[in-house]
């Protein structure tokens, strides 16, 4: 069992200029638990996953992992650069666009935060990225360069670059989205393997699918805030919100076009 | 120690000097636009001598210093019986190659052009003539008028180097009066405001050219 | 062509080619360290700085090289900087080429995607080793092509240094043609080098090109 963080969103909010991205925003994750963000585009979903390892600055509120304030020493006063890099030390991120370094291998993607960040020894770091490749299915794609990889296999080292780092808390940023959809499958499988470990998860996706069977919890944003938290059937199945029922029609027409 | 009032004197007979080095730099780049204009044409063309006589011009033009271009024209043209003044010499140096650089610019922009504008110019049967000037031509100039003030700018600074065949422009102006005024730091930064200011003009018409054709 | 002139004039031409290579090589070395500091300078410096940079590319970029060297090695000893013709030759090169350095590694930089620069961050990488590790090889990478264009400008511009009598192989070839009287010749016998020289270094360049990027294009 992976040791599993919480995070506390309390009253946050994000402005792009004169754009309220993000308004009073409230959501608690519970250590070990899966939670989907779901919502129309440009509904500030992944912005707030954002705001979770800081990548993102919110303006106001408080978000905590593990009861720790992340980028504020104090309301007002940002934190450290070191402070902030040791906090997302526990905190692994994957992207939608996979942001693999096309200049290093598939295991120097992953041994390099373990170099870098974590001291190792690069024979400690390559074994250890090995395991995490191995883990998502890749041990016979170790050298390969980033270019020669298939998305769905990018996706993946991406996921092995994150856990590797042995995160309490795991980030998805839409991590299907630029996928052709016969590999969505196996990123899913990789992310699923993952959630029945324990992990703390936070997902931004448009797989209902993947939030209907895997997620403990499924919040709804739209517009900057967020509408409602619950679980998943409740959601996705029986939703009482006019919101929520407009979006999934859309989302149902479009995918039985 | 630097002197502000030297500084300022040198100007005025450098601004007077200004004008061969924008005679030069104009009439260089206009040369450059009508010879560029063929050599791009040429190394467009599909007969391959013309191609490839077109590809050696650029790169020959592109690969030697303007410095020894300018002294083979102007110790070459009187052997083969042109005896040609010096300025003449200097615009048609400069000219030359600045049509290398020309060539390209045009050859760049066309290239840059998706092809659909030209495929949906033909679907609607147009001829090849007109696809080049009514929809090909028009687009890359548009294209290249930035790359253009450019190369403008770069003729400028060029034309620094036709001082050493004796053309009174802004730096054989400066040099004269380093010689007599032994001031050579502020006439030479004189110098050097004068193309600033000239290029910045230059510049500013850019942004300008740049912004007004911005589709 | 006679003979006898290159017995005569040969080992000052050899000297000069060899100044010549000096110059380019080490005033393209220098200009890119210069033009590199700029860049990051410009991408990690504060405001006031990025205004004093902005200012120094502006002018070096908008004044001729020739003007630059004759503020340099005549108007230096003015202000107590006296220069040997060939350190102050190095010195114009480093300085001249630096803008537009710094401008290519500045576009070359802007060409990472921020999203690798993300996932650095992410995963909890320091600044500097994102530089280091992430933004400079990528950077490096993708401005290849744009530095060795300019290296060949670069090689081009040397000749320019005879202007102000550093010994390389322009000056010892006016200096040889004014005493023979073969003007054409000479000159053209110099544009011919020089076109030999600008064509191989781009070929090696291309090649230096398809081999850093082998891993980066996509084969399918």
């Amino acid at each position: 069992m992976l040791a599993a963080s919480s995070v506390e969103i309390r009253k946050v909010n994000k402005h792009f200029g004169p754009f309220h991205a993000l308004k009073d925003v409230d959501l608690v994750i519970e250590p070990g638990k899966v939670n989907c963000l779901i919502g129309p585009s440009g509904s500030g979903k992944s912005t707030l996953l954002r705001c979770i390892n800081f990548l993102e600055e919110y303006d106001s509120g408080e978000i905590r992992i593990d009861g720790q304030l992340i980028g504020y020493e104090a309301p007002g006063k940002k934190m450290s650069g070191r402070r902030l890099r040791e906090m997302r030390r526990s905190i692994g991120m994957v992207f939608q666009q996979f942001n693999l370094w096309p200049h290093m291998t598939a295991r120097e993607n992953v041994a390099e935060g373990l170099i870098r960040v974590r001291g190792m020894s690069k024979s400690e770091a390559h074994e250890r990225a090995a395991e995490a490749l191995t883990k998502v299915g890749l041990a016979d794609r170790m050298t390969n360069h980033p270019a020669r990889l298939s998305g769905g296999q990018q996706q993946r080292v991406a996921i092995a670059r994150a856990i590797a780092m042995e995160p309490r808390l795991m980030l998805f940023d839409e991590p299907t989205s630029a996928l052709d959809p016969e590999l969505v499958g196996e990123v899913l499988n990789v992310m699923k393997t993952l959630a029945g470990e324990g992990m703390t998860m936070v997902v931004v996706t448009h797989e209902m699918g993947f939030a209907a069977h895997v997620a403990d919890k499924v919040a709804f944003m739209e517009k900057g805030e967020l509408v409602s938290v619950d679980i998943p059937d409740r959601i996705l199945h029986h939703p009482e919100d006019a919101r929520i029922q407009s979006f999934l029609r859309t989302y149902h027409e479009r995918n039985n076009f | 120690m630097f002197s502000i009032p030297v500084f300022l004197e040198s100007f005025w007979p450098l601004f007077w000097a200004a004008r061969y080095t924008v005679l030069i730099s104009v009439l260089g780049i206009a040369l450059g636009l009508v010879i560029g204009t063929l050599i791009c044409a040429a190394r467009l063309s599909p007969y391959r001598w013309l191609h490839r006589f077109a590809a050696l011009w650029v790169s020959f033009l592109r690969g030697v210093p303007l410095l020894v271009q300018l002294l083979v024209f102007y110790y070459a043209l009187p052997v083969i019986g042109l005896d040609v003044p010096a300025l003449a010499a200097a615009v048609i140096t400069v000219g030359v190659c600045a049509s290398a650089y020309i060539s390209e610019i045009w050859r760049g922009a066309i290239a840059a052009l998706p092809k659909g504008q030209a495929e949906a110019a033909v679907a609607i049967g147009m001829t090849p003539r007109d696809v080049w000037a009514r929809i090909i031509l028009p687009q890359a100039f548009t294209l290249s008028l930035p790359a253009l003030v450019n190369e403008l700018i770069l003729l400028v600074k060029a034309s620094s180097l036709v001082s050493v065949v004796g053309i009174l422009e802004i730096t054989r102006a400066s040099q004269a009066q380093a010689a007599t005024t032994f001031r050579p730091l502020e006439v030479y930064i004189a110098a050097a405001c004068c193309y600033l200011l000239l290029n910045l003009c230059l510049a500013a018409l850019g942004r300008y050219l740049e912004h007004r054709t911005a589709v | 062509m006679d003979w006898s002139i290159l017995q005569q004039y040969g080992p000052a031409l050899l000297k000069g080619f060899g100044n010549t290579v000096l110059c380019w090589l080490l005033g393209t070395v220098f200009g890119m360290a210069l033009g590199l500091v700029i860049a990051l300078l410009q991408r990690y410096g504060s405001r006031w700085l990025n205004w004093i940079i902005q200012v120094y590319i502006e002018v070096i970029r908008g004044t001729p090289f020739l003007v630059q060297l004759f503020v340099l090695y005549y108007g230096g000893p003015l202000i107590g900087l006296r220069l040997d013709a060939l350190p102050a030759g190095l010195l114009g090169l480093t300085i001249y080429g630096s803008p537009y350095f710094a401008e290519i590694f500045r576009s070359g930089f802007r060409g990472v995607p921020h999203g690798q620069i993300e996932a650095a961050r992410a995963i909890g990488m320091s600044e500097p080793a994102i530089v280091r590790r992430i933004l400079l090889p990528l950077g490096l990478v993708s401005s290849l092509p744009a530095l060795v264009n300019f290296s060949i400008i670069l090689t081009k511009e040397t000749v320019i240094l005879s202007i102000i009598t550093v010994p390389e192989l322009m000056y010892q070839v006016q200096r040889m043609s004014t005493e023979t009287f073969r003007y054409v010749e000479a000159n053209l016998v110099l544009a011919l080098f020089f076109w030999a020289l600008v064509e191989a270094i781009s070929r090696v360049g291309r090649r230096l090109e398809t081999h850093v990027t082998k891993h980066l294009i996509e084969r399918t």
